[in-house]
């Protein structure tokens, strides 16, 4: 059986790193849900403006789909150390807890490399924007790398919880896919 | 060689026909050269072609350039109400100094045309007819262009901001009353059965977008001289093509929403006028304001006869 | 490679990674990653972030969040309670009021919620152990909950008709319609079953507990009248020319929590963070999938997978409906071990196609993948809505609530069958509100 309420929040024991990276995860997961609740507020703005003003709106939706992309990227992180994020652990529970130990490395660092490439990539597209001046097409015309930002950050908290994730099960703090013993 | 094309529009669309007589012209030239399209956005979103065409991630797409302003703020200029008149005034557009500095910036971002091409638009709204600026004031519009929602806004309309595909609810709900945009648009997303007048393109008409063939410049370069030979042969073949059926489109769609029992209002010449006097104001203001060299490409535009 | 081969290759590829208990959005991003690296060349990595990124950039994705705050603002209050109490003490002559109300509150916070978990908590917290102490077996008090909450994406709103909207480009507002008729159906089937088999356990003594006076009757109806509020009040918005559907999720959102913190006097910001804090790790998950999703579907589309699959099915000369039992097939072994959200991202755009030349109609269409995708929450390996169960009632056996769960999934096989007989179940209720289908 498998699903993400069968693991608990990730274990930060008294590891001071481990406590640090949770930390910056959870204030990750604040700013996201604030950016959530922003969104709902400018996206009632947007339509009391239009509907009882009948006046334009000409910067609302860009931002709101700003918010809610950021705010995805900046979560990340927060979900994954309340392991929200959804899988499916039927190998891991097949398996032998030494060899469940030996996958739970491999998938880690196999999610750390890829992150990893998704950082180095991520700030190479940001800093073209950044560089180049880019802007959206609208007559807002916000300068892109705002937004963009949200890229390099949201992939550099996730794998720096990653990191976290696989010191932790290395050390023995917390276990491999937070699954209990059998 | 492979290449690869992304675009936007469905396989009934004319600027997919233009792409696919390309790709069909270049196969039978018998060069050793397969252009493979990826239509209605099955690798790319529309507005996510033009960054990977210029880093050469993408080599060919079908794309209105106005998308890339954010880039380039010169290619606003390719969605500017009142600087184009008709199809036959767009296609010496093409062929004109003004065209050439367009390239020119470009081939800054490593990219080229193969084939040129302005497509037309109109107006269409609920409760009454949009001829002129004075049918604006207090009407919740969604235009298609940076420039038409600042000229729209000057003349007194609300600029309702949304995607294309909400447009048909939006209409139908009342949060809109009016939308602008291209005629096969109009059609395709069945606007006629919400609306009670329509302007198309005619005689007069104030939307022209230009939605050329691009390539990567060094993808081209790249290739055998053969290659490039077939490819700008086919696609001279295609501009033709294209021209034609631009044409051809804007009575089409009059004639849908004829046939769907919508009013048809026509734009007269002092109409025109009055649209392109607010257009200075507004505009073309605008664009002059935030675009290195501005006035001088807007001089450029309108030195073609 | 033959990309028909390629493509299998990569089916084998991504159920080995999924299944190695690493999440499924980062193991659709490895996957992609590694197939896009062997086949494509290095240097189309470097468009992976700007393709995700791309995938969010959609106005109507901000629904998603609001939807499921919707859901979760409530779930934290007693409302959920009030709602199925209010209908017990409405449906006492009813055999079985109980498991009916159950069911029935559930069809009511469906329209309220656009998530299955969310639904499945917030009536099972109170309606489970009430069943159980009134003699109701486990397996049905269990098992009608966990399919109850599956209407949570049936009955508008709709975490997943949004993202089949989106990914097909038909209207959302429709498809939230075309929701309507077939989740109370789903209702009705749920409850026949729920009744017969309680019968058959030889409890039937408890369907007809229960007993109320008019005045407590009335006194309850205040109590549900918030709910009424809010689903007239988003029905209002989206189908009374106030705002677009993706809009609505943010009134939704917060008439919810106004109502959450005005009536039902939910102030503590630890409260409120709980909420803030459930809706956020839902969303990130369910739009972080759908950004990976994206990036898979661009791998599939470039490596040619996608057209050359459909392609294929084209070329098959099949009866529809045998091609239709295929899709079912397809679709629901995928259900089993994937999220919805991201079974309709990788198929409705390989389907769709398909789907209209064989002369189905999209908007039912996405009707019949919905209830796929709900028998996939109740079922193993990856179903949502049985741990969500499983965490409100412990002392229930996962093992328990599956075989409770059962019988349910084949009211949805049902569902499927009546809805392919009688299609107009699903599309005409859209046609009447919002015209003809176009
Ligand atoms: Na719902
Ligand atoms: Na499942």
């Amino acid at each position: 059986m498998a699903g993400h309420s069968t693991a608990a929040v990730a274990h930060a024991g008294s590891n001071p790193f481990l406590r640090v990276v949770a930390a910056i995860s959870t204030v990750a997961g604040w700013c996201a849900a604030a950016m959530i609740v922003v969104a709902v507020v400018v996206t009632c703005q947007m339509i009391f403006v239009r509907l009882v003003l009948n006046a334009s709106t000409v910067w609302q939706t860009e931002t709101v789909i700003y918010l809610v992309i950021a705010a995805t990227l900046v979560g990340l992180p927060y979900v994954q150390r309340l392991r929200g994020h959804v899988n499916v652990d039927l190998f891991p529970l097949s398996l032998a807890p030494r060899a469940r130990f030996v996958l739970a490395c491999i998938t880690l660092s196999i999610s750390i490399l890829v992150m990893a490439m998704m950082l180095f990539y991520g700030t190479e597209f940001w800093y073209l924007a950044w560089s180049k001046g880019w802007t959206s097409d609208t007559v807002w015309g916000v300068r892109l790398w705002i937004p963009y930002l949200s890229i390099p950050v949201g992939f550099g908290l996730l794998l720096l919880q990653l990191a976290a994730d696989l010191y932790a099960v290395l050390i023995g703090i917390d276990k491999p896919f937070g699954l209990e013993d059998k | 060689t492979e290449l690869r094309l992304s675009h936007q529009w469905s396989t009934g669309d004319v600027r997919h026909k233009v792409a696919q007589m390309v790709a069909d012209d270049v196969a039978a030239a018998g060069v050793d050269l397969d252009i493979k399209i990826f239509p209605s956005q099955s690798l790319l979103k529309a507005r996510e072609q033009y960054k990977p065409l210029s880093r050469g991630l993408l080599d060919m797409t079908v794309l209105p350039l106005s998308y890339a302003g954010g880039q380039q703020p010169a290619y606003n200029l390719t969605l500017m109400p009142g600087l184009v008149k008709n199809h036959d005034h767009a296609a010496r557009m093409n062929e004109s100094p003004f065209m050439e500095a367009i390239e020119g910036i470009m081939a800054e971002d490593d990219v080229i045309v193969l084939v040129h091409g302005y497509l037309a638009g109109g107006f269409a709204a609920k409760d009454k007819c949009i001829t002129k600026p004075e049918d604006m004031p207090g009407l919740q519009t969604r235009a298609a262009g940076k420039a038409f929602e600042q000229m729209l806004a000057g003349a007194g309309a609300s600029i309702a901001s949304m995607a294309s595909s909400e447009v048909y609810n939006a209409m139908q709900s009342g949060v809109l009353d009016a939308v602008n945009t291209s005629s096969s648009s109009f059609v395709s997303y069945r606007i006629y059965e919400q609306v009670s007048c329509y302007t198309p393109a005619g005689e007069y008409a104030l939307w022209f977008m230009y939605q050329p063939l691009l390539m990567n410049k060094a993808k081209f370069e790249s290739l055998t001289e053969d290659q490039q030979k077939a490819l700008l042969a086919a696609s001279e073949k295609a501009q033709a093509f294209y021209l034609e059926e631009a044409k051809k489109e804007d009575a089409a769609s009059a004639e849908v929403f004829r046939e769907n029992g919508v009013e048809i209002a026509e734009m007269t010449a002092a109409d025109f006028d009055a649209w392109r006097a607010l257009a200075k104001e507004t505009s073309y203001k605008a664009f002059v304001e935030e675009t290195p060299n501005g006035q001088q490409l807007l001089d450029l535009a309108f030195a073609v006869e | 490679m033959d990309p028909l081969l390629l493509g299998a290759l990569v089916a084998v590829a991504t159920i080995l990674v999924l299944f190695s208990g690493i999440s499924v959005a980062i193991g659709l991003l490895i996957v992609s990653a590694g197939f896009l690296l062997a086949f494509d060349g290095f240097r189309s990595l470097e468009l992976m972030p700007e393709i995700l990124f791309g995938k969010l950039d959609n106005f109507a994705l901000l629904s998603i969040p609001m939807f499921i705050i919707m859901g979760a603002s409530i779930a934290s209050t007693r409302a959920g309670a009030d709602l199925y109490e209010a209908l017990e003490r409405w449906l006492t002559r009813v055999p079985g009021g109980l498991v009916v109300s159950n069911l029935g509150a559930c069809a009511l916070f469906a329209a309220m919620s656009g998530s299955s978990p969310a639904t499945c908590a917030a009536i099972g917290k109170m309606g489970i152990p009430e069943m159980r102490k009134r003699g109701y077996p486990d397996g049905v008090a269990a098992g009608s909950i966990a399919a109850g909450g599956t209407l949570g994406i049936l009955i508008p709103p709709s975490v997943t008709m949004i993202v089949y909207g989106i990914s097909t480009e038909t209207s959302i507002g429709r498809l939230f319609l075309a929701g309507v008729i077939p989740g109370l159906m789903l209702m009705g089937l749920f409850m026949a079953w729920s009744l017969y088999s309680t019968w058959r356990s030889g409890n039937a003594s408890v369907l007809s507990a229960g007993n109320y006076s008019w005045a407590e009757k009335f006194e309850i109806l205040p109590r549900v009248l918030p709910f009424m509020l809010i689903i007239l009040g988003v029905l209002y918005a989206m189908y009374g020319g106030i705002a677009t559907p993706s809009e609505t999720a943010a009134v939704g959102a917060l008439l919810c929590l106004l109502i959450a913190v005005i009536i039902y006097r939910l102030w503590s910001p630890k409260l409120l963070w709980t909420v803030l804090r459930d809706s956020t790790r839902e969303s990130v998950m369910i739009l972080f999938i759908i950004a990976a999703a994206g990036v898979f579907s661009y791998m599939l589309s470039s490596l040619f997978i996608t057209q050359a699959i459909a392609e294929w099915i084209g070329t098959l000369s099949v009866n529809r409906w045998i091609l239709m039992a295929a899709i079912n097939v397809f679709l629901l072994i995928a259900g089993f071990f994937l999220p919805p959200v991201a079974v309709i991202l990788m198929a409705a755009p390989i389907l769709l196609p398909i789907i209209t030349t064989a002369g189905f109609d999209p908007i039912w269409f996405a009707v019949v993948l919905t209830i796929n995708m709900e028998i996939g929450l109740i079922s193993p390996p990856v179903g949502l809505n049985l741990y969500v169960i499983n965490g409100i009632a412990p002392d229930i056996s996962l093992k328990t609530i599956l075989t409770g769960s059962l019988p349910f999934v084949a009211c949805m096989f049902v569902a499927i069958v009546i809805l392919c007989l009688f299609p107009e179940l699903a599309t005409w209720l859209p046609d009447v509100v919002m015209g003809e289908a176009r």
